[in-house]
């Protein structure tokens, strides 16, 4: 069964530069422009295998979002990938600490990011 | 162009134009954190998206932009008109890369000396933060770390391994795969003991222990225990992990380093020695009868005999039970015979042991396979800077042993050396390359020199120079040439870097030609656009293509027309064919397909409607710069920008208005000086609102500058011959100001470079004119000018009259229409050549509209001899135009004519009729 | 379902996820002497890896891949 996985960029390039590459590796994506957009998919039904986050993102950013994530029931354990670049190591930690996964450093390669997919979602 | 480059463009621009809102903001507010926070986040995710292209130029300079206002944000640098000045250049720059890419498909190279002139006109803004990697390589203790990330993992410390007795957990890999291991890494291959001890909490990361350690990258063996005993069922938490995984693996460090760089701290990886899974298991009973055989290994072993120990170990293997010790280590006596037959001490360890079943002591031998492998450290396999392979003279410290990071890093803080020292502060500079030249130092084994290097650095302080750590470090190393890996430093001190490479080829452009040629470093970089064509070109992109609309409005028109044949087909279904309960069904559809066809016109304009921030969003820039330019202070206020009107409104709007604002700000603002001298607050203010009143939108432009004196008006009409002696007397002041949209009329003494275009109000009174739109002026000498744009919220729909003349039909639209009259053609005059009447007591010229189309029919009358006059108004005067008949008003969608009827500027555009034919509407204005 | 319980005994299908876990603790905490069948098993997280290393199990079928059955073996204690 195809994984699903929630991008959540506030950068509609971002977005669809991701979502074809996973698309085109038979992933079913889902995507929101911020956190809160993210959310309320999360409350509304959407129950993907892995979120991929931006940090800074309006409204509600990626760190944020990853504390809320966690505290909503049926999501404790889903993986969580913050999207970084090479200068914010220091977020990637807090990140962590928050309660994601790992992260992805910026800009993105496509087979860099199937395999860090293969790694933390099993079956993918 | 591919769907994600349009996309990243049209992003681009709304990301500039947010860029440069912020920066406008940031002026009034520079201590708004929030307001920072989102400029941060836009250059920040602009940088992010380019780097999915392959557009070098872009990224440098929205990389130093974003470095430097992370420096911003973080209180490291202060926020200056300065920074947003070289901001704002290098997001022109951006934006004119946007442009280039949109045209070209790609970046030209003429761009990448702008672009590393403007980065670096950033960084010098940005005097904190040199380089990410400088400030990890303070950490003098751990010289190798690197930033992690997915390419480059970190490099393990290669200095003074501690001699590490092997894993006691060893022992409980199987024998069989032991030795498989242990002939893996006697050929060669380094083997590794990972121990992977994963956070309690790590469940709550999204992490799964097990998936990680099961794809262990050349996974060997492994084994998973619990970290401490089992709590009752009852009692346990299935989330808390207590797992501890234990790996062996033959893949390099650097490889696992990566596989587990999101859990770094939790594991630990030790390098094997081959001999480290030499380990006999079994059963250790019936010892001493195997005394002869270990005197007679030792015999056959110390006279080379190695085919006598082996046929001897081999018959004993045989005599005995497979699951002792004894047979286990003799198992591994003939392994080690196989592929290591020269290593007697290992043979005899081995013999040795079965004298009382101990197992082999392998630290000393450990120790000596440990000092040679660290003499050929692994090298990181991805290290961020790359160095060039030159020759090099012999220095002092051979350079051949000392591996890529470390000269990368020596090279980083050579650079960081050559930068300028001007404040006392930076000295810390000083300190923190010696550090970490320390690091380095200890890093290669050269603990020789340390004394020397704190000499120079010493020296480096005391004249608060770099001069002496920088000549230290270069006679250490000797290697200049292999230094200038990256333009780091200030290029004034790099005077042999090649700086112009553009020089040499024909400029692309003419753009481009004066970019290469103007820009300078320390003076302002300009790249040829205006601050008000900044937002000109993003202007195109709606985020759903134009034409779409475009045809849906085309259809919506067709539609509307099409409809209307249904009452026609009613009418006939009664008359003609007499079915009248058909008829009436008709009309009754056609009810229903007017009402839907009307909501479907009002939902497709409503698409077309677009706030008036599309054009108002240019001006404080605009303002900000032209202000600046002209010394003069003042503060924009704008109004209701989220008023809307249909796109074309919109658009024809952004010219006129760029002339009003501009011909405020420099005609009407006085200078600060004179504003006090005259009790006026220093800093001027110009409003600019925008407004619906019903059906239109009012646009007012407000400035509190000198207004217009209608007496300077007065005479210069006069002097220009607008107005002659009679008219200067009678005129009245409205009457003078309104003399400025004459054509032909200029109030300024002195053409200046901001508004002197050549484009007066005339212009501008025609564009808006063009669009059904009024403008007027009223102004106050000494306290300020209002000037009023009155715009057609939709210039969608437009009621016409249909008109006819020679047999053919015309449509004039209704709001330029005064009355229909028919007046006898005995009360028709010739005055001065032209025709004219007398309507309710006053004078109208009358024009025939076959003469003002170049028909050459007369205009025909009626059965009792009346002509049909249509009085339209233009301007302030009402002409009356002959026709031949007047006929019913519709509603039209216009359109405008394409082509080269577009240069006929007599017709408005055309629309089709009911009965498919099309009508041509005349543009009354344009006909005089 | 990836885990599915029938009388003693519990069936590990495909790739069982981490809030299995509780599910699985629950049902062994109600049993005296559980037994486990991996023969569809192709993964099985760490969550519930400990959970069965904490109970004294039967394990009537070992699964088919071959890395995953050392695996368990080494981790459930038998060999």
């Amino acid at each position: 069964m195809a994984k699903t996985i929630l991008i959540v960029d506030d950068s509609a390039t971002m977005l669809m530069s991701v979502k074809s590459n996973l698309e085109m590796n038979g992933f079913k994506v889902e995507t929101a422009s911020d956190g809160v957009q993210a959310l309320n998919k999360l409350k509304s039904g959407t129950k993907p295998d892995l979120i991929i986050t931006d940090i800074n993102m309006p409204n509600m950013g990626g760190l944020e979002l990853i504390q809320n994530v966690r505290a909503l029931p049926g999501f404790r354990f889903v993986p969580i990938l913050t999207l970084t670049t090479e200068s914010q190591a220091a977020k990637r930690d807090e990140g962590k600490k928050l309660g994601a996964t790992g992260w992805l450093v910026k800009p993105i390669d496509g087979a860099d990011l199937i395999k860090v997919i293969k790694q933390v979602v099993p079956g993918a | 162009m591919n769907p994600l480059l349009q996309q990243f463009l049209s992003e681009a621009r709304d990301f500039l134009q947010g860029i440069g809102e912020k920066l406008m903001q940031l002026e009034k507010a520079p201590t708004d954190a929030s307001l920072m926070t989102e400029l941060f986040r836009y250059v920040h995710t602009l940088k992010g998206n380019s780097g999915l292209f392959e557009f070098p130029e872009m990224t440098r300079v929205l990389h130093a932009g974003e470095d430097l206002l992370d420096a911003v944000r973080n209180g490291r640098v202060r926020y200056s008109q300065e920074l947003a000045d070289r901001l704002l250049d290098a997001m022109d720059f951006v934006g004119m890369l946007c442009d280039e890419i949109e045209q070209n498909g790609a970046i030209g190279a003429v761009y990448a000396n702008d672009s590393a002139r403007l980065g670096e006109s950033l960084r010098k803004l940005n005097v904190s933060a040199h380089h990410p990697v400088e400030d990890k390589a303070n950490h003098s203790d751990n010289p190798v770390e690197t930033t992690e990330n997915l390419t480059s993992a970190p490099a393990r410390p290669e200095t003074a391994i501690p001699v590490e007795p092997p894993p006691a957990a060893l022992a409980d890999i199987p024998e069989a795969l032991r030795m498989k291991a242990y002939a893996i890494a006697q050929a060669g291959t380094p083997l590794c003991w990972l121990v992977y001890t994963p956070d309690e909490q790590c469940f709550f990361q999204g992490q799964d222990p097990f998936f990680l350690a099961r794809q262990t990258p050349e996974f060997l063996w492994g084994g998973i225990v619990s970290r401490e005993d089992w709590p009752k069922l009852a009692e346990m938490d299935a989330y808390r992990c207590l797992l501890d995984f234990h790996l062996l693996t033959s893949a390099p460090h650097t490889t696992l380093d990566e596989h587990f760089r999101y859990v770094a701290d939790q594991i630990k990886i030790q390098p094997l020695s081959p001999l480290s899974f030499i380990i006999p298991v079994g059963d250790t009973n019936g010892g001493p009868v195997y005394e002869d055989f270990v005197g007679d290994a030792l015999e056959f072993l110390e006279t080379g005999n190695f085919g006598g120990l082996e046929r001897a170990a081999l018959t004993m293997l045989e005599l005995s039970s497979p699951d002792l010790w004894f047979s286990s280590a003799l198992r591994w006596l003939l392994l080690v015979l196989e592929h290591d037959p020269d290593n007697r001490p290992v043979l005899s360890g081995i013999v040795e042991s079965l004298r009382n079943l101990d197992q082999p002591e392998w630290l000393d031998l450990q120790s000596q396979w440990q000092d040679q492998t660290v003499l050929t450290p692994t090298i990181p396999a991805a290290v961020s800077i790359e160095s060039t392979e030159t020759a090099l003279p012999s220095g002092i410290v051979s350079l051949s042993s000392i591996d890529d990071f470390v000269l990368s890093l020596l090279a980083i803080q050579r650079q960081i050396l050559l930068l300028p020292i001007t404040e006392s502060w930076q000295l810390g500079r000083i300190k923190s390359v010696a550090a970490t030249l320390q690091g380095c130092l200890k890093a290669i084994g050269e603990f020789d020199q340390l004394a020397s290097l704190a000499f120079a650095a010493e020296q480096s302080l005391v004249q608060s120079a770099a001069v002496p750590l920088l000549s230290w470090l270069d006679e250490q190393f000797h290697m200049p040439g292999k230094m200038a890996v990256q333009p780091l430093g200030s290029q004034s001190i790099e005077p042999s870097k090649p700086a112009e490479t553009v020089e040499t080829q024909p400029a692309k452009t003419a753009v481009a030609h004066e970019i290469s040629t103007t820009a300078d470093i320390d003076g302002e970089i300009k790249f040829g656009r205006r601050a008000e064509d900044v937002t000109a070109v993003g202007a195109k992109s709606l985020k759903v293509d134009q034409a779409k609309i475009d045809r849906l409005m085309n259809l919506i028109g067709e539609m509307v027309v099409s409809k209307n044949a249904l009452p026609y087909l009613a009418g006939r279904a009664e008359a003609v064919f007499g079915v009248r309960d058909l008829s009436r069904e008709i009309k009754a559809q056609y009810a229903v397909i007017n009402r839907i066809a009307e909501e479907m016109q009002d939902a497709i304009m409503q698409v077309r409607m677009m706030p008036v921030s599309f054009v108002f969003q240019r001006f404080p820039r605009l303002v900000r710069d032209t202000a600046r330019k002209l010394g003069k202070d003042i503060n924009l206020i704008m109004e209701g920008e989220d008023t809307e009107a249909d796109k074309n409104i919109i658009e024809s709007l952004g010219d006129p208005l760029i002339h009003i604002v501009r011909n405020s700000l420099d005609h009407g603002f006085e200078l600060p000086e004179i504003r006090r001298a005259i009790g006026k607050p220093m800093v001027g203010t110009l409003i600019i609102r925008a407004t619906q009143e019903s059906d239109r939108v009012i646009i007012e432009i407000i400035d509190d500058g000198k207004g217009i004196d209608p007496e300077v008006i007065k005479r210069k009409a006069y002097e220009k011959g607008i107005l002659d002696e009679m008219a200067l007397e009678r005129i009245s002041d409205q009457e003078a100001v309104n003399l400025v949209f004459a054509p032909g009329f200029s109030t300024a003494d002195v053409i200046s470079d901001l508004s002197g275009r050549g484009v007066g109000m005339d212009v501008v009174k025609t564009a808006i004119e063009k669009v059904n739109g009024a403008i007027s002026l009223v102004s106050e000498k000494g306290k300020g000018t209002k000037i009023q744009l009155s715009l057609p919220l939709s210039m969608a729909v437009t009621n016409v009259m249909i008109i006819e003349s020679d047999g053919q039909l015309f449509g004039i639209p209704m709001d330029s229409v005064v009355e229909t009259v028919r007046v006898p053609r005995a009360d028709i005059r010739m005055i001065k050549h032209s025709l004219a009447t007398v309507l309710r007591g006053r004078i109208v010229p009358l024009k025939p509209i076959n003469t003002l189309l170049e028909i050459s029919a007369p205009p025909l009358a009626n059965d009792d001899d009346e002509l049909a006059v249509l009085v339209v108004r233009l301007g302030e005067e009402s002409v009356g135009l002959l026709v031949d008949d007047f006929r019913e008003t519709v509603d039209i969608i216009l359109k405008p004519m394409s082509g080269v009827l577009a240069q006929i500027s007599a017709y408005a555009g055309s629309a089709l009729l009911g009965d498919g034919s099309v009508l041509m509407v005349l543009n009354i204005k344009e006909m005089f | 379902m990836t885990i599915e319980f029938k009388k003693n005994q519990v069936f590990f299908k495909n790739e069982v996820g981490v809030e299995e876990a509780e599910l699985l603790l629950e049902w062994l905490q109600k049993k005296t002497a559980p037994k486990a069948d991996f023969s569809a098993c192709t993964h099985l997280h760490a969550a519930n890896l400990q959970v069965l290393m904490a109970t004294t199990l039967t394990i009537t079928a070992w699964p088919v891949d071959e890395t995953l059955t050392v695996w368990l073996q080494s981790a459930l204690g038998v060999s």
